[in-house]
């Protein structure tokens, strides 16, 4: 177990690795810079000479890299140009927001899609079991920012719910009852794409786990069907959704953009935004970078989930 | 038989659906097994053994399936029971052994929870009781250091070890009949005596009846009392296991009995393989199912179906035109 944790750990800081360059230059490739954002388009050569090298962007990319991550290394991740902020500061006001809805939108995601798996997987082709694989795949193909609209139109507008609107956002520290509500829309957003992936993944599990011996034999037992389902038939299927849920998870952490930029809410994936349009160089980098780890450890910690669900996987 | 009837099987018909049409996997089978008995129920793959023994449980699948006849266990219908009035049979009326104890076990759940499972919640046992009996279980089944094992996975445990364990899970909710499906047929041969062995001395033990499902008739030469014979979902041949073995009148039986090793043979015999196939059960012939691999078949045999015959007072009986003379029958 121990060893097997370790060889993820060290394949996981290579790909930390490789991510920080390759983000690193992506941001370099891009049209856009920083000095026409800072200075206007009609200043003169002489200024923007001396803005590229106070900022140092007159030496090569690869010296600036270097630069940049040994700062990293030290816990400094620079400050923004355009704003004078420090990155890290920026971020630590950001995260907590994509961390919430991430978390509503997971617990959402796993009440409703492990029993609607589970009641489509007990009678596969069975009505219900096909409405559910139609209505799945329907709002699969629904993209999120319909979805945001339709809901801001429903829940906002002709329900007039408090703080569900668009540029509601509700600081958790402020009221929480007001954070949840305005956290509700987007997470229900994300929630309905995670659910249609999780249901798809979980409902053809559980149909070939129900059709094991070992389902017979706990049914000889005389146990509930329920408990069959939740105590025999979930653990041994859950290997799939678990490595389902870390990828999902980890695109969430900044993929929720498109909501939160729709929705005004100043998560990490709005301020990204913002920043590319900006030239904002370290914001970005810190950004993909403090994601990329994020991302990592939201699969690191699913890989060990799914050794505790399946002892068999770590054994080698 | 002075013990009372635990089972009485009458006239069970089990019929899949297939994309083919229907399936008769177990066709007209009657029988009946008294309390503390021990019957065996022998045939090749394909003879409908494993369907009947899932039938007379109530174990066959929820979907296209279809049961008629009547299996009372201790006066309880099973065939037509709701699932629920079923499950209160499970466990504490009847239990199964499977097959192939690598796949019968659940392989995230501790072997221990497996066991205790039907104590607490079968029996209503709370957690740390539940748990001193499966040790005792595992235990008696023959497991060493049973309280270290109670934590194992089955993945960690021998094929044998896994078998004993799915044997303990079945005598957990101290059955009064105990189906073993073919309970040998997965492990290794050396492990195999050991298993039929134990078998045996937690049904004199508990004083359960058992029946012992397997295509083996060494297997159940010395082990059971009684002895049905299987073909095509059939029975065609049943009594005391002594006079099936040694006045045996149907070919089919004889065919069985030549096709499997003996001890007393001189080495390097040449066992007699039985000509043919097993019938698609899809596409049976008109009369006897056994006609076309059967060196004594007669034009009858082609078309009219032989029906059980008894062949003398003590509940022998055999299905067959040309039975063998009871001479010929006798081995050796």
């Amino acid at each position: 177990m121990a060893r097997y944790l370790a060889r993820r750990v060290v394949t996981l800081v290579g790909i930390v690795i490789v991510i920080s360059v390759g983000a690193f230059y992506l941001i370099h490739l891009l049209p856009g810079d920083p000095a026409t954002v800072i200075l206007g388009t009609g200043d003169s050569p002489q200024n923007r000479a001396r803005l590229y090298a106070q900022l140092g962007l007159n030496r090569p990319v690869i010296e600036q890299y270097f630069v940049w991550i040994r700062n990293v290394l030290r816990g400094n991740l620079g400050t923004s140009f355009i704003s004078q902020v420090p990155v890290w500061t920026t971020i630590r006001a950001a995260l907590p927001i994509d961390l919430e809805m991430i978390v509503l939108s997971q617990i959402l995601s796993f009440a409703v899609a492990i029993p609607l798996a589970m009641s489509s997987a007990k009678r596969p082709d069975s009505w219900l079991d096909r409405f559910l694989g139609a209505f799945s795949f329907t709002m699969l193909s629904i993209p999120a920012f319909i979805l945001v609209v339709v809901l801001v139109l429903v829940v906002a507008i002709k329900l007039a719910i408090p703080h569900t609107g668009v540029s509601s956002y509700v600081p958790l520290t402020q009221d929480w009852v007001a954070n949840l509500e305005s956290m509700a829309l987007p997470s229900v957003v994300l929630a309905i794409g995670s659910v249609t992936v999780y249901y798809r993944v979980l409902r053809s599990d559980l149909i070939a786990t129900l059709q094991q011996e070992y389902i017979t034999l706990a049914r000889s037992k005389g146990i509930s069907q329920r408990r069959i389902l939740w105590r025999h038939a979930l653990r041994p299927s859950s290997v799939a959704l678990l490595g389902t849920a870390g990828v999902n998870i980890g695109g969430l952490l900044a993929g929720g953009f498109i909501v939160q930029y729709l929705l005004d809410i100043p998560g990490l994936g709005y301020t990204l935004v913002n920043s590319i349009g900006l030239s904002d160089y370290l914001v970005v980098q810190g950004i993909v970078l403090v994601v990329s780890v994020g991302v990592i450890v939201i699969n690191f910690v699913f890989d060990f989930l799914i050794t505790l669900v399946d002892p068999r996987i770590a054994r080698e | 038989m002075s013990e009372p009837t635990l089972l009485r099987v009458r006239e069970v018909t089990t019929t899949f659906d297939t994309p083919t049409g229907p399936l008769t996997a177990v066709d007209a089978v009657s029988f009946d097994l008294a309390a503390h008995e021990s019957l065996g129920v022998v045939g090749e793959s394909g003879s409908g053994k494993t369907v009947l023994s899932r039938t007379i449980m109530g174990l066959q699948p929820r979907r296209g399936v279809s049961v008629t006849g009547s299996v009372l266990l201790n006066g309880t219908e099973v065939v037509g029971a709701s699932e629920q009035a079923k499950r209160e049979l499970w466990g504490r009326q009847v239990a199964m052994v499977f097959q192939d104890p690598m796949t019968s076990l659940n392989p995230v759940v501790k072997v221990g929870k497996q066991i205790d499972e039907v104590l607490r919640v079968r029996l209503g046992m709370d957690r740390s009781a539940a748990r001193a009996r499966a040790i005792e279980l595992l235990e008696m089944v023959g497991i060493p250091a049973a309280a270290t094992r109670y934590s194992a996975y089955p993945h960690s445990l021998s094929g044998g070890m896994r078998q004993r364990v799915v044997i303990a899970i079945a005598l957990a909710g101290s059955p009064q009949l105990l189906l073993a499906d073919e309970p040998t047929t997965g492990l290794d041969v050396t492990i195999q005596a050991q298993i039929l062995n134990l078998l045996d001395e937690v049904q004199g033990r508990l004083g359960m009846s058992t029946i012992l499902v397997t295509h083996d008739l060494g297997v159940v030469a010395t082990r059971t009392r009684r002895l049905v014979v299987m073909y095509a979902g059939r029975v065609v041949e049943t009594g005391t296991t002594r006079d099936v073995f040694a006045r045996h009148r149907m070919p089919y039986t004889r065919a069985l009995l030549e096709s499997s090793p003996k001890v007393s043979n001189p080495s390097h015999t040449r066992l007699a393989a039985i000509p043919g196939r097993p019938p698609n059960l899809l596409d049976l012939p008109a009369g006897c199912a056994f006609a076309p691999r059967c060196a004594y078949a007669t034009e009858r045999c082609h078309h009219e179906r032989p029906v059980l015959e008894p062949a003398d007072e003590t509940g022998h009986l055999f299905a067959c035109f040309n039975p063998l003379p009871l001479r010929a029958a006798s081995p050796s």
